[in-house]
């Protein structure tokens, strides 16, 4: 035994020791080249909205790059993102982020996903004067921290709510009474306090509003004191499982009111497919949506054009996690052409001073580095398709009354 | 009405947790063995019937039975080739190894099927009963039942057959059963493949209700946990008990406390059963 | 004793010296394996010198972040903020102690596994002080340069690492060590002997706690900002575990030769095998459990003899 183990011993830190030569990282910089640095949940459970997320960035890029690159002052340069996983762990986003810049020596930074770990992230980007968008963080907690780097193309939460309840309230007079339920998460928790002010605002009733913690398996409690209520509009929020299972169980319990609003789940196929009639007449707000239509000078000339291409590559429309995660892309290369150069406070400068209009919409951003010119849809899924249903300009069909 | 329609769904819920937890407390009594995986493998059968039933229309009850044998087999195999390595280790050890085990299957699932949740919806549901006002949805209803019956076979498979005999000779006392000439190795393969089946067969019933990720089997283990405890260590009877007992305790939770706390309520009933009772409600009866 | 003390000085002296290197990420891998060190000390001492196998330092390490973070948002000075961090971990330490060292083998596992999951929830849902799941934010000095904070939190984590070091070398020459490992061997018999195994225990339990709570607190000053989620990961649990079960489970040196070995394999396996790193981690630790279950430097190094 004794002879044994000191050898197998011996292996572990021979293999160890070869490992750590393998690991030192690759210096390999390619010249005239700009390296942007893009933390995503990779693996883990978060790692559907990095594929999202990757999807539109990767579009840009080629977009961009078949385009000549990125006109830095007389010349143009190309562009490429490197990713590095953070397995959907926070800790680990603010770990890869740093890593990103004092090793992979990034010129920008994308913030990884969601609201809580681009706010965790943003203190390092911060720190190193980093001019860094957010795809994906809409919460205005996440902003408000004074920081002159960080960038979102998200608007805050309550203009989701505001305009839906504008609509509710004049389209369906007689909603008094309303129930939400929120998962209790950063952004799932942060709309539904929108919710309440936006309904409140409007003299209705919220007779309920109850969280759920995360990894909750039932909802049928609930539900059932949500039906003794008896409401004319039930809130829910919460990612695309939690809300597949939470209308599942209202359908199971025969609750009926004339709107209910889910988000963030219906704006993905998948919510439909998996409820069928269920989903009928649900609605949900979101950024974007691919109805939309502006002609932009960018990249992408326009949303139509922009649609066509994300087709082209991956064979869906896009949802408004790719189109964010693209016009970042767009964003940071508008803001390097008008920079001219690849100074990260002259860009972080132009960035602070844009006012322009992409194939996203317009975009200009409020003094906490929040856009604040979008104008965010709302849709409701009416015969098993999302249509959009506000601003005016764009709408495809009018706010149906009743969900079974 | 309010609190008779949370009774329904806290016993429905009961139903699937019972089928949740038996295998594990079956392990947990007679190996004395954490099997960590017992979540994953759930989710695993949940993927079988998914895939079963859009790939070829296979209905989640047919998949159940063909689950049985496969999760079975996978159960003995894994039992015989590793745990029954570390069976006589201590209590951190023998953890660990299923813990990394589990680290292995729930990346490899992650991998083959991504981190999307899967529904499984059937075409054309099963509708809703209604009785005098209280909605009990009719598949949860029959993956209750079924879940039962499940739990119920196990029950009588170990005190009606031989080898049910002799695993619960094995759990009382292994030397005895040893010497009167029980191969015990082979038993704790058995009951090994019987925790695995369980799970397996369970995993079809759940798909059914619950969005399906590879990333649900911590959510099930930490049922299972609570429900063995709940119930007493190792005998199907407490688990069923004790499943139906969580079903109905977090489902008045969530109405007396509110939902985010249903979770905490259920984790702090189990601290308080292992310090006050720790043998269970039923009290630790054994499987006879 | 007086040979580990002195070689444990050697060996801090060096590392205090990583930040010479400059690289503010090598700085960040460092502070990082310093607090899995202490954290895999802290679990060392009820761990590995009594045997039971707590699964309670994500309690205590999210205990502690979360009472250093508000503390130091009701306006505590960060040094202060930290030291009562400690104590409060030392204290619910204590209290949980006497209340759980009762129950043996997989129940007091499990017990402790659901402390974490129940703290987590509770700070969940008390938004008013903890911002419930939208995080805490700590404030970012904007007076100090990027590499004087870098340097300054590795230092705190260094000397916590360093106290905690010490801590253990004396706990396991002491009679408590003695009494520790009586009770791992058998508790029962030991209780006969007239040692006092509750004592002894929570004693134990109290220490882990403490220094554990002291990690997180000196985390969160570190990061800017925790969520339940991620402060309260059943992951630092399992980790401490692995780390010290890689080391050598009761030896003084193994809690920090193991956080050394996993950071560099989790950094390995991170690097370069991104899609199946947790997989790769189970890898490991399973061959880890079958082949080498008393660490990778088991029965060869002398400091070692003292193993029961």
């Amino acid at each position: 035994m004794t002879s044994i183990l000191p050898r197998r011993a011996l292996a572990a830190i021979a293999m160890l020791a070869c490992g750590a030569v393998a690991a030192l990282p690759g210096t390999s910089m390619a010249q005239g080249t700009i390296r942007i640095g893009a933390p995503l949940p990779i693996t883990g459970p978060l790692s559907p909205e990095a594929k999202k997320l990757q999807n539109g960035m990767n579009l840009w890029v080629e977009t961009a790059n078949k385009a000549g690159g990125i006109k830095v002052g007389a010349k143009k340069m190309k562009v490429e993102i490197v990713y590095v996983d953070y397995q959907s762990n926070t800790p680990r986003a603010v770990q890869a982020t740093e890593k990103l810049i004092t090793q992979d020596k990034v010129d920008f930074l994308f913030s990884p996903f969601g609201s809580g770990a681009a706010k965790a992230a943003s203190s390092v980007s911060e720190k190193y004067e980093m001019p860094t968008i957010a795809a994906t963080a809409s919460s205005e907690q996440v902003y408000d921290q004074g920081y002159k780097y960080l960038f979102g193309v998200y608007t805050p939460n309550q203009t989701l709510t505001e305009p839906l309840a504008d609509l509710v309230k004049k389209q369906a007079g007689g909603v008094q009474r309303v129930a939400i339920l929120a998962r209790n998460d950063l952004f799932p928790l942060a709309i539904a306090q929108e919710m309440e002010k936006s309904a409140k605002k409007r003299g209705m009733n919220v007779l309920y509003f109850e969280k759920y913690a995360i990894g909750t398996l039932d909802h049928a409690s609930a539900l059932s004191q949500i039906k003794a209520v008896a409401p004319h509009w039930i809130f829910a929020t919460g990612y695309i499982n939690d809300l597949i299972l939470i209308k599942k169980q209202m359908s199971d319990l025969g609750i009926e009111a004339p709107v209910v609003t889910m988000v963030a789940g219906p704006a993905y196929k998948e919510f439909v497919s998996a409820l069928g009639k269920s989903a009928e007449n649900v609605t949900s707000a979101a950024w974007w949506h691919p109805a939309v239509r502006y002609t932009s000078k960018d990249v992408f000339g326009s949303t139509e054009n922009f649609n066509k291409m994300f087709h082209a590559k991956y064979g869906t429309e896009p949802d408004y996690g790719e189109a964010s995660s693209a016009v970042s892309g767009v964003v940071l290369q508008l803001a390097i052409e008008a920079a001219g150069t690849l100074d990260k406070k002259a860009v972080r400068d132009a960035l602070a001073k844009m006012n322009t209009m992409t194939f996203f919409g317009p975009i200009k951003f409020g003094p906490t580095g929040q856009v604040v010119s979008l104008d965010p849809p709302v849709f409701q899924v009416q015969k098993g398709r999302q249509v959009v249903i506000l601003p005016a300009g764009i709408k495809q069909g009018d706010l149906q009354l009743g969900v079974k | 009405m309010l609190s008779l329609q949370i009774l329904a769904n806290g016993l429905v819920l009961g139903g699937l947790y019972a089928c949740i937890a038996a295998g594990f407390s079956l392990v947990w009594g007679v190996l004395n063995v954490i099997n960590i995986l017992h979540g994953s493998f759930i989710v695993l059968g949940g993927y079988l019937a998914y895939y079963a039933y859009a790939q070829f229309g296979i209905h989640p009850f047919v998949s159940i039975l063909i689950a049985a044998p496969l999760f079975f087999a996978l159960g003995y195999i894994l039992q015989r080739s590793l745990i029954n390595r570390m069976i006589a280790a201590p209590v951190l050890l023998t953890l660990s190894l299923t813990f990394g085990l589990d680290l292995m299957l729930s990346n490899g699932m992650l991998v083959a099927f991504t981190a999307d949740f899967k529904k499984l919806t059937l075409d054309p549901p099963l509708g809703v009963l209604n009785l005098g006002g209280i909605a009990l949805p009719v598949d949860r209803l029959f993956a209750m039942v079924l879940a039962l019956a499940l739990t119920g076979l196990l029950y009588l498979l170990l005190s009606r057959s031989r080898i049910g005999r002799a695993i619960v000779a094995v759990r009382m006392d292994r030397e005895a059963a040893a010497l009167m000439g029980v191969n015990v190795k082979r038993i704790y393969a058995v009951t090994f493949g019987l925790g695995a089946l369980m799970a397996g067969a369970s995993g079809p019933l759940l798909a059914m209700i619950f969005p399906i990720s590879p990333l649900s089997g911590p959510v099930y283990l930490g049922k299972a946990f609570v429900i063995c405890v709940l119930g007493g260590l190792g005998s199907v009877p407490g688990a069923m008990i004790g499943g139906l007992a969580l079903g109905v305790v977090e489902s008045f939770g969530a109405l007396w406390f509110g939902p985010e706390h249903a979770i905490t309520l259920s984790f702090t009933l189990l601290i308080l059963m292992l310090l006050f009772r720790p043998t269970g409600l039923l009290g630790r009866t054994g499987y006879a | 004793m007086r040979k580990s003390a002195l070689l444990a000085a050697v060996l801090f002296l060096l590392v205090a010296l990583v930040p010479l290197a400059g690289d503010a990420y090598w700085l960040r891998l460092g502070t990082t394996m310093l607090m899995y060190g202490v954290i895999a000390m802290a679990w060392n001492f009820i761990g590995g010198l009594a045997g039971y196998p707590s699964f309670a330092s994500a309690a205590f390490f999210g205990l502690g972040a979360y009472a250093g973070a508000v503390a130091q948002k009701l306006g505590v000075p960060m040094g202060l903020a930290w030291t009562l961090a400690g104590a409060l971990s030392l204290a619910f330490a204590a209290l949980l102690g006497l209340a759980l060292l009762r129950l043996r083998g997989h129940y007091f596992a499990i017990a402790s596994l659901v402390v974490a999951e129940v703290l987590r929830e509770l700070v969940n849902s008390a938004t008013d002080l903890t911002g419930g799941g939208m995080g805490l934010n700590l404030p970012v000095p904007h007076d100090a340069t990027v590499a004087s904070q870098s340097e300054f939190f590795f230092y705190a984590m260094l000397a916590l690492a360093a106290i905690t070091f010490a801590a253990m070398l004396w706990a396991t020459h002491s009679k408590l060590g003695f009494g520790l490992r009586c009770i791992q061997q058998n508790e029962s018999a030991a209780d006969m002997l007239g040692v006092n195994t509750t004592l002894y225990k929570v004693a134990a339990f109290m220490l882990s706690g403490a220094f554990a709570g002291a990690a997180g607190a000196i985390y969160a000053s570190w990061v800017h900002y925790i969520e339940p989620p991620d402060v309260f990961d059943v992951l630092y649990s399992v980790k401490a575990i692995v780390m010290v079960l890689l080391g050598g489970a009761g030896s003084v040196f193994g809690p920090l030769f193991g956080a050394a070995i996993f950071l560099s394999l989790e950094e390995l396996v991170w690097r370069n095998y991104l899609q199946v790193h947790t997989g790769v981690l189970g890898l490991m630790i399973v061959l880890l459990v079958l082949f080498l279950p008393k660490g990778v430097f088991s029965l060869r190094l002398p400091w070692r003899k003292g193993k029961p």
